[in-house]
């Protein structure tokens, strides 16, 4: 069943239907072929009850948040500020396209909205100064999954709902393998363009009068973060209230350091719509093919596969590890959460796993699913927002960062304390 | 014969403990191999809590069981089988099943297309504070987490704020202060660590017992042979509804036990939460407000002659009127 | 004619859009203000409960205009090898195939809709909220998506008869223009 569903799923992508609708179709086939049961008579049902969540709202919420920074010239501003800082490091402004996005991933619980966000103020940049469009687009694409690593974070919000564990702490968790694998992309930027300066374009170097006065810029942006996640920490708001803390935040910062008029809020408003209903059909699909996989046996046929390695623990996080990486290049990243962790988890935590940990783990893998071909959304965001090149071209930059991604996950299972060191330190 | 079979959670001790041995093993082995059962859960289908009884009439599987509350949405008059603070003890608890089970096979039979096999019990549901209490009484003015509208009605009468916190955020809800007390299973709130969070322990059924029922699409019951179907419904009842309340008693001392640290704690480390007995003086102001607001807010949400079949079945059981 | 058909429904997708994104707002600023009452000891109460509705009706009236801002993720690996005439075959069987999908959705809905009213369904919840008020929106959007996907795909067929292949690229083809790729 899985190997037809694998092989029905890139035979519709290929023929450019609409991946949300892909979804659907797979699911109509499980119904026809692999279930004596009359499925599809529950999909209004599933349609009605992936949409009616509480918790999703959040998206439109990070959407609208980023959008509203564009708009008003504060995220200009924050990548303006940033390029003072970092780009007299071999790889020049492809850093600071990595610490843009790191720092609106502390705003953000999206890793397309990270992405669109960055792409938007720094695309103009690149043709500019010279840089190699697939290592300076790659960036982006890597550098916006940090938003559903570093919290806020909307992929860790599900998680913590699907396995009932603590979202502050999975937020906690978060924090320092995001900010590890920032400095990993830095690390491997910076290898890369000393092996082969052509792919870094233009090191420049700033008087330091100027980098201080950047610093005011960065000022909005961490005041955001604050508010998000001191809201969430001070016990104010739930993860998912805290969204709307940071729209009104964003809103407020936008009034004071940018400005605020009706026709930037309507474009602010048609933006967050069509992105909020591109990934909710996706989600959508993605619920009710998951619905009708378990229906026909989904749950039993991974459970017994991987009862029958007869794995160790140690064996069976491996094979996990594959598991994701092989399903990330097809399967679009929050489906294969809401599929995959009623299954996956439970066997994982019999093992002895903590399950923040392994929250952690996945959402690397998740991060790494977004940005490999050929169901990656952040690669379609960032080509998106290009004025020329090719699609290969960002997916071809996209790969020093994965390699980064795959560090850190034998970082993690090594070292399980680089995510749990924070919760447990403040516990 | 192969039956699609949805379970409750399947992370919570009744589908492990008793759902999953009797659906995938027990009643396989009693018909000789002629019952075949494919079992998953609700949660891990996705589902919506309130489309699990609705999907289950219209045929999408053949069995489904679930918290009776999930489906109040479609069902007022099913609020009827789990009223808080009548049944103290399993042995109760179970009585008022019994009493209105043929109202439930009524509900189930005509909102549902249902047929009823079995009704086994949550642990009930009871309250953590993060705030001193000595009684029920104490509970005004304080914001408590619970789920369900009878008991959220019940929490309002007294005085106290329903407040709503999904399960994985109470901890850190009781520890700001975002609520002051929290209603859950003992057990649950063992594992889940809330006794981290809290200091008093009321182990008043507040919540009701969450009585799970178990249900077979009637299309399909009614195809299957007389002989299948008394096999099912004997099976059902002695080898998973039984023991699932033989154990609810024991289960409900030993996790009080494992709480306050008053006894033995099988499950684990014992913990020193502050036990509070509701007063004789509390409990009845409480049943005072439960047949004087609550229950008469109910027979008129659900109509009909649902007060009068209450009375005289549950009602008769507990001691209760509506009037 | 086709194009008086396309802008037309682009224009009130565009003010469609613009009601959901108020909403959404709306919704915020709910959200935000029972945060601050509960820090002064009062509360709402249900506010989770209606952000459920707001997301299920939003996402079902937004999915017509995604739908005509060219938003809907699709992969474009052997679309972007063919030429014009070919282009236009991927991009009009895209459009049935959504099309027959989104139809049996609106569809499908009807029956949830139907139950709440037969029973008078009200959430399990202090709010008692009665299911169909928001339950009708819902599924009207989904009607909506349904009747804009039929009238586009016809659009996009009566396009690629008449040869007019850049049109359609622009009506339903795989991305939008760049500046609405926020
Ligand atoms: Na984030
Ligand atoms: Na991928």
């Amino acid at each position: 069943m899985i190997g037809s569903v694998a092989a029905g799923l890139l035979g519709l992508l290929t023929l450019s239907i609409p991946v949300g609708i892909v979804l659907f179709l797979l699911g109509f086939g499980v119904d026809t072929f692999f279930s004596s049961f009359p499925l599809t008579r529950g999909l209004g049902n599933m349609v009605w009850s992936a949409s009616n969540s509480a918790t999703l709202i959040a998206i439109p919420f990070f959407v609208l948040l980023g959008e509203i920074l564009v708009r008003s010239g504060v995220a200009t501003r924050t990548y303006a500020a940033l390029d003072r800082w970092v780009s007299w490091l071999p790889g020049g402004l492809v850093h600071a396209n990595i610490a843009t996005a790191t720092m609106f991933s502390a705003t953000s619980g999206s890793s397309v909205a990270t992405a669109a966000t960055v792409a938007t103020v720094a695309m103009p940049q690149a043709e500019k100064l010279g840089y190699d469009p697939r290592l300076f687009s790659g960036a982006i694409a890597a550098g916006g999954t940090l938003g559903i690593m570093i919290p806020p974070s909307i992929n860790l919000i599900v998680y913590g709902f699907l396995t009932q564990s603590s979202i502050p702490q999975l937020f906690l968790a978060g924090l320092l393998p995001g900010l590890g694998l920032a400095l990993a992309f830095m690390v491997i930027t910076v290898l890369l363009c000393m092996l082969r300066p052509s792919l870094g374009g233009v090191r420049r170097t700033f008087p330091l009068a100027q980098m201080m006065r950047a610093l005011v810029d960065l000022v909005p942006i961490l005041l955001l973060f604050g508010l998000i996640v001191g809201s969430i920490y001070k016990g104010w708001a739930t993860p998912t209230e805290a969204a709307s803390v940071g729209v009104a935040g964003a809103l407020l910062i936008a009034f004071f350091f940018g400005g605020v008029s009706f026709g930037m809020l309507g474009q602010s408003v048609l933006g967050t719509v069509k992105i909020t209903s591109m990934i909710m059909l996706i989600v959508i699909g993605a619920s009710f093919l998951n619905f009708t996989l378990a229906s026909a046996g989904l749950g039993r046929e991974l459970t017994d596969f991987m009862n029958g390695l007869g794995l160790t623990p140690l064996g069976t996080i491996m094979v996990v590890v594959v598991l994701y990486i092989v399903l990330g290049f097809f399967i679009e990243t929050l489906s294969l959460m809401v599929v995959t962790i009623p299954i996956i988890v439970p066997l994982v935590v019999a093992q002895g796993y903590d399950p923040i940990w392994f929250g952690i783990l996945m959402i690397v893998l998740i991060e790494m699913a977004l940005i490999t071909p050929p169901v990656g959304l952040n690669l379609y965001v960032v080509q998106g927002a290009r004025k020329s090149g090719t699609l290969s071209e960002v997916m071809v930059g996209t790969i020093p960062y994965v390699v980064a991604m795959l560090v850190m996950v034998f970082a993690l299972i090594a070292f399980p304390s680089i995510a749990l060191f924070l919760p447990q330190a403040l516990q | 014969e192969t039956l699609s079979v949805v379970g409750s959670w399947s992370s919570l001790p009744l589908h492990q403990q008793y759902e999953a041995p009797f659906w995938s093993e027990t009643l396989p082995a009693a018909s000789d191999g002629k019952l075949t059962v494919e079992l998953t859960t609700h949660n891990q289908m996705g589902l919506g809590l309130g489309d699990i009884y609705p999907l289950l009439g219209q045929g999408v599987y053949d069995v489904a069981m679930t918290v009776a509350d999930y489906a109040v949405a479609d069902a007022p008059e099913l609020e009827g089988l789990d009223v808080p603070l009548l049944a103290l003890t399993a042995d109760e608890a179970r009585a008022m099943v019994d009493a209105a089970r043929p109202m439930v096979a009524d509900i189930y039979r005509d909102r549902f297309n249902a047929q009823v096999l079995a009704i086994a019990p949550y642990p009930p549901q009871v309250v953590f504070c993060n705030h001193e209490i000595a009684g029920l009484d104490d509970l005004q003015g304080l914001k408590v987490r619970a789920s369900g509208r009878m008991t959220a009605k019940l929490l309002e009468a007294l005085g106290a704020e329903g407040v709503n916190v999904s399960f994985s955020e109470v901890p850190g809800a009781l520890q700001n202060g975002v609520v002051d007390c929290a209603v859950t299973g003992a057990g649950s709130g063992y594992s889940a660590g809330w006794w981290e969070v809290s200091t008093h322990l009321m182990p008043l059924p507040l919540g009701g017992w969450d009585s799970v029922v178990t249900a077979m699409n009637l299309d399909k019951w009614n195809g299957l042979d007389a002989a299948t179907r008394e096999l099912i419904a004997a099976e059902v009842k002695t080898s998973f509804e039984d023991p699932a309340w033989a154990s609810a008693q024991t289960a409900l001392v030993d996790d009080i036990s494992c709480l306050t640290g008053n006894g033995d704690c099988p499950a684990g480390e014992s913990r020193s939460m502050v036990l509070v007995e509701a007063s004789d003086a509390d409990f009845a102001k409480a049943r005072e407000i439960l047949t004087t607001e609550v229950l008469p807010d109910w027979a008129e949400r659900a109509g009909g002659d649902w007060a009068q079949r209450w009375n005289a079945s549950v009602g008769q059981v507990v001691g209760v009127e509506i009037k | 004619m086709e194009q008086k058909v396309i802008n037309a429904l682009r224009r009130i997708n565009r003010a469609v859009a613009l009601i959901v994104g108020i909403m959404l707002f709306a919704c915020a600023g709910i959200v935000l203000l029972d945060i601050i009452l509960r820090r002064l000891g009062s509360s709402l109460g249900g506010t989770d409960e209606i952000s459920g509705y707001v997301m299920a009706i939003a996402t079902s009236w937004g999915m017509a205009f995604t739908l005509l801002e060219l938003g809907h993720v699709r992969i474009d690996l052997l679309r972007a090898r063919a030429g014009a005439f070919v282009r236009s075959l991927f991009d009009v069987f895209s459009m049935v195939v959504l099309s027959a999908v989104i139809v049996m959705i609106a569809v499908k809905a009807w029956p949830v809709v139907e139950r709440s009213l037969s029973n008078g369904s009200r959430a399990n919840t202090p709010l008692e909220t009665p299911l169909v008020w928001v339950q009708t929106p819902w599924f009207a959007g989904w009607v909506w998506f349904s009747v804009v996907s039929c009238v586009m795909t016809l659009v996009a067929l009566s396009l690629t008869l008449k040869g007019r292949h850049g049109e359609v690229e622009t009506a339903v083809g795989a991305f939008a223009e760049q500046d609405m790729l926020q």
